[in-house]
């Protein structure tokens, strides 16, 4: 069946609840021609699932074509950023970090915080350059939850998390940004990939504010990130 | 001497800096930040040299004395010896 994820029209047989759920909203009708057409054998399940004995077939499906989604993205002049995606006043603010910081705890308080807002993807955020601006899309690879709606988002700001005692936030270095987002994203095996997703991130960080936030769990820190990062938004679209 | 394989020099937003790529991204997590003159003796490490053909790369590229020129080399020899980005 076809699906149009990121403006990216792709051919997948999903077979399994899991990305079954949360692709729904996704199926494309339209005659666009196909940019990614992906069938996974039995051979190749039955290879995975040796190397991962513990993993449900639900899960690889989620992560396999996850993983060929993104890899296609990257020449799209696009990136996945591992983060949560919020999005308040039509401008999307994607919170990143290792897993188990805190991202989506933050992001929620942001929902609680802001009415109106709402999470465009848990996780995995699809990031796209246009001529017309940087775009935030949802995509069906949201991680666990089924946190996240089909649409684009102009990019608001990129906010590396930390946790603290206090809410803080800065800008941080054009070194730090780009060791940042390379950090967060799938490290591609190949060279061109790898060379495609430098392009991106070279754009990325002239023209989108990237922040270190420093935050507790109060409703306070969506405040501070809030009031940190909205002044910057000034790519209209 | 040489570069480690698997390691790509780019421009980014003005910055020079190396990204491991392939096995060598399994290995080194991270990436490495060069000023100019570090991009330089990068770009001639990664084709493979000699110390004394750096120091000569250094001298006919920048306006320095020799003994300056070998003590830049050094630190910068030195420190991406400790990353272990460079091989004899």
């Amino acid at each position: 069946m076809k699906y149009k994820i990121a403006d990216i029209i792709v051919d997948f047989d999903v077979l399994h609840p899991h990305l079954g759920n949360q692709i729904k909203d996704y199926v494309y009708d339209g005659n666009e021609k196909t940019n990614l057409h992906v069938r996974f054998t039995d051979q190749f399940y039955e290879d995975l699932r040796k190397y991962y004995p513990n993993l449900s077939d639900d899960t690889l499906e989620y992560m396999y074509l996850g993983g060929e989604f993104y890899s296609t993205l990257v020449y799209f002049n696009g990136m996945m950023l591992h983060s949560s995606c919020v999005v308040y006043n039509n401008r999307a603010y994607l919170f990143s970090a290792p897993s188990g910081t805190g991202k989506s705890t933050h992001t929620q308080l942001w929902l609680k915080r802001f009415p109106g807002s709402y999470i465009l993807n848990d996780d995995k955020p699809a990031i796209r350059l246009s001529k017309n601006g940087i775009f935030v899309y949802g995509t069906p690879f949201s991680g666990k939850t089924n946190l996240q709606q089909n649409k684009r988002v102009p990019i608001g700001g990129i906010c590396v998390l930390e946790r603290a005692e206090t809410n803080s936030i800065t800008r941080v270095s054009t070194e730090d940004a780009i060791f940042a987002l390379l950090n967060q994203t799938i490290r591609p095996y190949k060279e061109d990939e790898l060379d495609k997703i430098m392009n991106t991130i070279d754009i990325l960080v002239r023209e989108v504010p990237v922040y270190r936030l420093k935050c507790n769990m109060e409703t306070e820190a969506a405040e501070v990130a809030y009031n940190g990062m909205k002044g910057n938004t000034d790519n209209e679209n | 001497m040489k570069t480690k394989k698997g390691f790509m020099l780019r421009k980014v937003a003005d910055k020079n800096v190396v990204v491991p790529i392939g096995q060598a991204s399994v290995d080194f997590n991270g990436i490495i930040n060069l000023n100019d003159t570090g991009a330089f003796l990068w770009s001639i490490l990664s084709k493979g040299c000699t110390y004394d053909e750096l120091v000569s790369s250094v001298l006919s590229e920048y306006d320095v004395n020799e003994d300056i020129a070998k003590h830049d080399i050094d630190v910068f020899l030195k420190t991406a010896r400790d990353a272990d980005v460079i091989e004899d």
